[in-house]
């Protein structure tokens, strides 16, 4: 695996920016940033990334929706998708579970340990760095 | 690798503090709305829009409790109607709390913080009076300014609070009938606290609170009951920052924090505000915002030393009186050489030995002081020279105006000088100009201005006092100080009186100029009608003399 490709989808600019050092200067990952759910649905049939970090509560289309559109799309279907979500949101939490995502990370995330909790849900621990 | 993750992402902290602080701005705007009644649906949900993204991105900023705080707020909005007025101090309480976390953050990855002193923010203001409206509104007001309001409906409510927190300034209604001794005596040991509290006293259109007795029992200020609630607590900031500015201030630069704050620790039970500085490169900008009455410096800092620091403040004339005190673990003489030669006026060497430290700072500031009173008191009668206390009448004037108060202002004058000084010999002369000086301060406040114009003639400006009131004080005055005798070199006495004339704000003038020539004409009418005796400006000749006026 040389390095893998990330999208990050999230409408707060410094959490694009800190998501996005913290994946690439850790984790080693390619990242690709999205500033709304129609751009990260765009950026995901364009780039095809190995993985999908999406904000849930976002203007326009929130997390949730992109999620479903990502899946009614075949080419974007099989692409894992984690759920970036604030701690309050404990009812939702149920409800995205039983969505189909590969999993759910919690605001604020620590920098330093993102990338490999990232790691842990895809399984695949290698630190490519 | 990964070590340049934390300043990469300081960096974007930096970069993105204004827009945290404009989203903690649109939270107090929220509540400041609630406490209005004038919270409408568009701005609750931008506050909870702003909140959950506070949430989400302070904590990764290392922030954590910030997170907590915003996340706390967001559920507190995140209700259809907007949250209850009964909910508001715990909100504003809450956004005071998220702006001072990021007030208070690192200013740079190496940076172990910096300690900086909150303006008039979370201030403990007491409010003491038996109309649980008036204190509610206040409450409401004093929150919007940022303040930590605690009511009291009476004096030994507000005394048990006193002794739980003593607070940063209180608002006084002693607006009440029969209960006027109790509130004096609360003033009163308000004001002999240590440090001494301020006191804003609320009065009414009926001449129940005796503002002269108000006044000799250390109130700070005055203001109407009916006066709006903002008016009343803006007086309060108003008279908090100008007792912060008289307080003696000091500047600290060290890079270990541990420095600091023994620094801190060490100085503040003798009395001074002292504020940290671990970063040496924001330290043009500290000295300017503090402006301090002594900076600390260490001698050996990354980036910058304190020899540069200590060069620089002596190039900027604005600072080239200000004295500086270094820290250094170093002995040898080319040390020592240096750091004089850099401009300092002394040093302390590390390890800190407390009770050296607080002895050197205190000479160095006891000398500082001394050159100030010689360029601000009149050396003879000890009362402010010419040009402090005009300084000090135009700053009265701008507050009574400011908060639509009186201020009066007293010009005296001694009677038949020359001939006293003639007769009884210059050393007479010069006791009586020293008693006349003494007098004065003695009777009148801290906050009022006493001055020394010319060979004998005085000024006296008092914040929230309107003339006739004045006129009682001086009057006073008058009466001691005529009773008293002055013995020459011969061993013959004699009495002296003075004359004097007292004009009000507004009413009289609304400049120092206005002010002082219609004063100077009632003190000439005073003097026309035979000396001895105050009169109000304005007033037509022989008519309305004080009812308690001197004899002729």
């Amino acid at each position: 695996m040389s390095h893998k490709h990330i999208l990050l989808v999230d409408d707060d600019d410094d959490i694009r920016e800190v998501a996005g050092i913290s994946l690439e200067a850790v984790g080693g990952w390619q990242v690709s940033r999205a500033a709304s759910g129609v751009e990260g649905i765009a950026k995901a049939l364009a780039e095809r990334p190995d993985a999908i970090l999406l904000d849930v509560m976002m203007p326009d289309i929130d997390g949730p929706t992109t999620f479903e559109r990502l899946q009614e799309d075949p080419q974007t279907r099989d692409i894992p998708v984690i759920l970036l979500t604030a701690k309050a949101q404990t009812a939702d939490r149920r409800r995205f579970e039983k969505l189909r995502v590969a999993g759910i990370l919690t605001k604020p995330f620590d920098p330093m340990t993102l990338s490999d909790e990232v790691a842990a849900i895809l399984g695949t621990q290698a630190r490519l760095e | 690798m990964t070590t340049r993750v934390p300043a990469a992402i300081q960096a974007i902290f930096e970069t993105s503090k204004d827009e945290l602080a404009r989203r903690i701005e649109t939270l107090d705007e929220t509540v400041a709305a609630l406490l209005d009644g004038k919270l409408d649906e568009s701005l609750r949900a931008e506050a909870e829009r702003d909140a959950h993204k506070l949430a989400g991105s302070l904590g990764m900023f290392g922030l954590p409790r910030g997170s907590e705080l915003a996340r706390e707020l967001e559920q507190a909005l995140a209700v259809p109607d907007g949250p209850e007025l009964s909910e508001a101090p715990r909100l504003a309480e809450l956004v005071l709390a998220l702006r001072s976390q990021l007030d208070d953050a690192p200013a740079g990855s190496e940076d172990n913080g910096d300690a900086v002193p909150p303006v008039s923010d979370g201030r403990a203001l007491l409010l003491v009076s038996p109309d649980p409206a008036l204190t509610e509104r206040l409450t409401v007001e004093a929150l919007k300014r940022h303040l930590r309001p605690r009511g009291a409906e009476s004096s030994a409510t507000a005394r048990g609070l006193v002794a739980a927190e003593p607070p940063d300034a209180a608002v006084l209604d002693l607006n009440c009938p029969g209960q006027d001794h109790e509130g004096l005596e609360l003033l009163a040991d308000l004001a002999g606290n240590e440090p001494p509290v301020p006191v804003i006293v609320l009065t009414g259109s009926e001449a129940l609170v005796d503002r002269v007795e108000v006044a000799r029992r250390g109130g700070s200020g005055f203001i109407q009951r009916s006066s709006p609630e903002s008016q009343v607590v803006a007086a309060v900031s108003e008279t908090m920052e100008r007792r912060d500015r008289a307080e003696v201030k000091l500047l600290a630069v060290d890079d270990d924090p541990a420095i600091s704050e023994a620094l801190a620790a060490l100085l503040a039970p003798v009395g001074l505000k002292v504020t940290t500085l671990n970063d040496p490169r924001r330290f043009w900008e500290r000295l300017e915002a503090i402006n301090p009455d002594l900076l600390v410096l260490d001698l050996d800092m990354p980036d910058l030393n304190g020899i540069d620091l200590c060069r620089s403040v002596r190039a900027d004339v604005r600072f080239g009186q200000l004295p500086v005190l270094f820290l250094t673990a170093r002995e040898d003489t080319a040390s020592v050489q240096r750091i004089f030669e850099a401009g300092a006026d002394d040093y302390v060497r590390k390890p800190i030995v407390g009770p050296e430290l607080v002895t050197r700072i205190q000479n160095r500031l006891e000398r500082v002081q001394l050159l100030r009173e010689l360029a601000d008191r009149d050396g003879l009668t000890g009362v402010a020279t010419r040009r402090k206390s005009t300084a000090g009448l135009e700053d009265l004037i701008a507050l009574a105006d400011r908060f639509g108060q009186p201020l009066s202002i007293a010009l005296i004058d001694l009677d038949h000088f020359k001939e006293l000084n003639d007769q009884l010999g210059h050393a007479a002369g010069d006791a009586a100009l020293r008693r006349i000086g003494a007098m004065l301060t003695t009777a009148f406040r801290g906050e009022d201005v006493i001055g020394r114009w010319g060979g004998e003639e005085f000024v006296v400006g008092t914040y929230g006092m309107v003339g006739a009131d004045g006129i009682r004080r001086v009057t006073e005055v008058l009466e001691s100080f005529r009773a008293e005798q002055f013995t020459g070199r011969d061993g013959r006495s004699a009495r002296v009186s003075f004359s004097a004339g007292v004009a009000e704000f507004p009413r009289d003038g609304r400049d120092l100029t206005d002010l002082y020539r219609a004063a100077d004409e009632a003190l000439y009418r005073a003097k026309a009608e035979g000396r001895n005796r105050v009169l109000p400006a304005g007033s037509p000749r022989s008519a309305s003399r004080p009812p308690d006026a001197p004899p002729r």
